[in-house]
C-alpha cells in the first residue's frame, strides 16, 4: 500500500470518510433486511409462513422489492404541487439517513500513537445535532400530504404534525435527564461513564438509573418515527395510507425506508443514551480504554446488536398492540408523559444539586415514587379508560336498540 | 483585511431593493417579475464580488460563507415575494438552515443548531401546520397582492443601510476558541476546569455573567406558556348540551359594532 493512502486510511479524517461511505452502505442493505425481517416477524406472530418464495427462506426478497420499486411506473397524479411531492420523500430519505454521523460506532481506534474516532463526525454537540435531525423530520411528511392534494394525505399530515411536535417534548426531557446524569453533550464521552460497574457485576447503564425515562425514550421514539401503534398518519383503515397515499414507486420507497431508517438511528441513539453504547459486561474488548482494531471490530458488533434487538422490539410492539384513538394519544403525551418526564427531571436537577446524580438508591428511588405517584393518581382520578364521554349518542345497533345498554 | 466604503454599498441595497420591489406580488396589475429577479440577482452578485474584492471574508471558508449567504439572500427575497404561502414558509426554512450554516463556519456550533431545532424545527413547522389547515390550491388576494411593497422595500433599505453604514469599521472578533478559554475562566477564581468546549462555554457564559438575563428570560416564556393556556381554555360546548343561560364571552361572535 503505497504511504499516502496509508496515511491518509490511518488519519480521522480518512476514517470518517470510509466509514461514512461505508455505514451509508451497510445501512441500506440493512433497511431493506429490516423490511424483510419486519414481514417474518409480522409472519411469525399472525402464525405465517412470510415471504419464502424469493430464494432461500425468502432472502432475496428485497432485492426483489427494490427491483419493484425501482421498476414501476411513476405516477404523479394530475393537480398535485409537483415540486414539493417530488421534494418531499427527497427530504425524508435525507432526513432519515444523516442522523447516523455522529453515532460512534465503535469508540477509539489506537494507530500510530494517536487516538482515532469511529465515528463519522465528532461534534461538541452531538445530541443536539440528533434533535435537530429529527426536528426536521416532519417536513418531509407534511409537504408530502399537503402537494398531494388529497383530504387523506392532508388528515395524515395534520395528524402526524400534531403527534411529533407533542412527541418532541418529553423526548426532549428524556434526553435532558441523561444529559444531566452524565454532565456532557458528546455522544462518544457518553459511553465511558457507563462501561463502569455496581458491585462488580452490574454495569452503570443509564436504564438502570432512570428506567421510565428509557421507556417513556423508546415510546416517543415510536412516535416520531410513525409506528404502531403510533402510526395513526398512515392508518390505512382510515386514511389509505396517509400522507403517502398518492405515491408510487421509487418515490413511496423512498418514504418506505426513511421510516426505516429513522428506526435504526433512534435505536442507535436510545443504545448510546441508555445502554451503555458499545459496552458489554463480561466482554473486555469492549471496554472503552481498549482501542486496538479487534476491539473495534467488537465494539461495533456489539452495538449493531443492541440496535438488532431494539428494532426487534419495535418490530413486536408494531404487530401485538392496537393503534391508539387521536384524542388517547394526545391525552398521553399532554396529560401522561409531560407531567411525569417533568417530575423526574426536576428530581434529577435536585439529584445534581446534591452530587448524587450517579447514585442509584437516589434516582431509583425517585422512579419508584414517581410510578406509584402516576398509579395512585391515575387511580385515585377515576377518569374512564376509553375517553368516551357518557354525554355521546349512544351507538345505535342493527336492531334499533342502543347497544350501550346492554353492557 | 480592508473596508468597504459606505457609498458602494449602498448603490448595491438601491439595485436590490428595486429588484426586490419588482419582484414583490402586486397582483393583476402589475407583472414584473422577471425584470425584479434580474436586478435582484444582479445585486446579490454585485454585493458578493464587492464583499471578495476588498477582501473582506477571506481563509479558507470563504467559499462555504459566499454560497450560503447567497442561498440566504435569495431564499430570504422568496419568503416575501412568493404567492403561495406554503413555499414562503419552506423559503424561511431555507433561510434558517444557511444561516445556521454560516454559524457552524464561525464555529458556533450550538447557535447553530438551537437555531434550526427552535426555528425550523418547532417554530415554521407550527406556521406551516396553520397554513396547511387555512388554506390549500386556491390563491387569495391577501397572498398575490403586496400590500404596501415601497414603504416595505424601503423599510428594509434603511435598516441594511444603517448596518453598511458601520461596514466600513474594521471590526475584530475574537476566534472562536479563545472565546470558550475565556469563557471558562469566567467561573471566578478560575478553579473550575471546563472543557473547552462548545457548549460548555456557552453554558458557562450563561450562567455565571448573564444569569439575571437567563432567569428573567425564562419567567418571561413561563408567564407566556401561561397566557396561552388561559386564552386557549375555552370550554367547548357538545351536541344537546345544556344551552348556557350567560353568553360565552364575544370571542369569534358576531356583534354589532354600533
Amino acid at each position: 500500500m503505497p504511504d499516502g493512502l496509508y496515511n491518509f486510511l490511518t488519519s480521522q479524517f480518512g476514517v470518517s470518510v470510509v466509514l461514512a461511505l461505508v455505514v451509508l452502505g451497510v445501512l441500506l442493505g440493512a433497511v431493506a433486511y429490516c423490511i424483510y425481517f419486519e414481514r417474518k416477524i409480522s409472519a411469525w406472530i399472525q402464525d405465517r409462513w412470510g415471504p419464502n418464495r424469493v430464494g432461500p427462506a425468502g432472502l432475496f426478497q428485497p432485492i426483489a422489492d427494490g427491483l419493484k420499486f425501482v421498476f414501476k411506473e411513476d405516477v404523479i397524479p394530475g393537480n398535485v404541487d409537483k415540486p414539493l411531492f417530488i421534494a418531499a420523500p427527497a427530504i425524508m430519505f435525507l432526513v432519515g439517513f444523516i442522523g447516523f454521523a455522529v453515532i460512534p460506532w465503535g469508540g477509539y481506534w489506537e494507530i500510530n500513537g494517536k487516538l482515532i474516532d469511529i465515528q463519522v463526525a465528532s461534534l461538541d454537540i452531538g445530541l443536539l445535532y440528533i434533535l435537530g435531525v429529527a426536528s426536521m423530520g416532519v417536513y418531509g411528511v407534511v409537504l408530502g400530504a399537503w402537494s398531494s392534494n388529497n383530504k387523506y394525505s392532508i388528515f395524515g399530515g395534520i395528524r402526524a404534525t400534531a403527534q411529533m411536535l407533542s412527541y418532541e417534548i418529553p423526548m426532549g426531557l428524556c434526553i435532558l435527564i441523561v444529559v444531566l446524569t452524565l454532565g456532557t453533550v458528546r455522544l462518544e464521552e457518553m459511553i465511558a461513564p457507563q462501561a463502569q460497574y455496581w458491585l462488580g457485576f452490574i454495569p452503570k447503564w443509564n436504564v438502570f438509573l432512570h428506567p421510565i425515562a428509557f421507556v417513556v425514550l423508546f415510546t416517543t421514539m415510536l412516535a416520531e418515527a410513525n409506528r404502531a401503534p403510533f402510526d395513526l398518519a398512515e392508518a390505512e383503515q382510515e386514511l389509505i395510507g396517509g400522507f403517502h397515499t398518492e405515491y408510487s414507486a421509487l418515490k413511496f420507497g423512498m418514504f418506505f425506508l426513511a421510516e426505516y431508517a429513522a428506526m435504526i438511528t433512534s435505536s442507535a441513539f436510545l443504545a448510546v443514551l441508555f445502554l451503555g453504547g458499545y459496552h458489554f459486561p463480561g466482554i473486555a474488548w469492549t471496554q472503552p480504554d481498549v482501542t486496538h482494531f479487534g476491539a473495534v471490530l467488537a465494539k461495533i458488533l456489539v452495538l449493531s446488536g443492541k440496535v438488532a434487538i431494539c428494532i426487534f422490539v419495535m418490530m413486536w410492539v408494531r404487530w401485538t398492540l392496537p393503534r391508539f384513538r387521536f384524542d388517547q394519544l394526545m391525552r398521553l403525551a399532554w396529560s401522561g408523559l409531560i407531567p411525569l418526564m417533568l417530575v423526574l427531571f426536576v428530581w434529577t436537577v435536585v439529584l445534581v444539586y446534591l452530587g448524587e446524580e450517579r447514585s442509584p438508591l437516589w434516582a431509583l428511588g425517585g422512579n419508584v415514587v414517581a410510578l406509584v405517584g402516576t398509579l395512585v393518581y391515575a387511580g385515585l382520578s377515576k377518569a374512564e379508560i376509553t375517553g368516551r364521554t357518557s354525554n355521546l349518542p349512544p351507538v345505535q345497533s342493527a336492531q334499533g336498540g342502543a347497544m350501550a345498554g346492554m353492557s | 483585511m480592508s473596508s468597504v466604503s459606505a457609498s458602494l454599498l449602498y448603490m448595491v441595497f438601491s439595485l436590490g431593493g428595486v429588484g426586490l420591489y419588482l419582484l414583490l406580488p402586486g397582483g393583476e396589475r402589475r407583472r414584473t417579475g422577471a425584470a425584479g429577479a434580474v436586478l435582484g440577482l444582479l445585486a446579490v452578485l454585485a454585493l458578493l464580488l464587492v464583499l471578495g474584492a476588498r477582501g473582506l471574508v477571506g481563509g479558507s471558508q470563504a467559499f462555504y460563507f459566499y454560497l450560503f449567504s447567497a442561498i440566504a439572500i435569495l431564499g430570504a427575497s422568496r419568503v416575501v415575494t412568493h404567492r403561495k404561502p406554503v413555499y414562503s414558509a419552506i423559503y424561511f426554512v431555507l433561510v434558517v438552515i444557511s444561516t445556521a450554516a454560516m454559524l457552524v463556519l464561525l464555529q458556533a456550533e450550538f447557535l447553530a443548531v438551537a437555531l434550526v431545532i427552535i426555528y425550523a424545527g418547532a417554530i415554521i413547522v407550527t406556521y406551516l401546520f396553520v397554513i396547511m389547515l387555512a388554506q390549500q390550491h386556491t390563491e387569495t388576494v391577501y397572498d398575490t397582492r403586496a400590500r404596501e411593497p415601497l414603504l416595505a422595500v424601503l423599510t428594509g433599505f434603511v435598516l441594511m443601510a444603517a448596518i453598511a453604514g458601520h461596514a466600513g469599521e474594521s471590526v475584530s472578533v475574537p476566534a472562536p476558541s479563545a472565546v470558550a478559554a475565556r469563557s471558562v475562566e469566567i467561573g471566578g477564581d478560575g478553579s473550575t476546569a471546563l472543557p473547552p468546549g462548545n457548549v460548555a462555554a456557552v453554558g458557562a457564559v450563561l450562567m455565571t455573567r448573564y444569569v439575571v438575563v437567563l432567569e428573567i428570560a425564562g419567567v418571561l416564556l413561563l408567564v407566556s406558556m401561561i397566557g396561552a393556556v388561559a386564552l386557549s381554555r375555552k370550554r367547548v360546548p357538545y351536541e344537546g348540551a345544556p344551552v348556557p343561560t350567560t353568553p360565552l364571552g364575544q370571542i369569534g361572535r358576531e356583534v354589532d359594532p354600533f
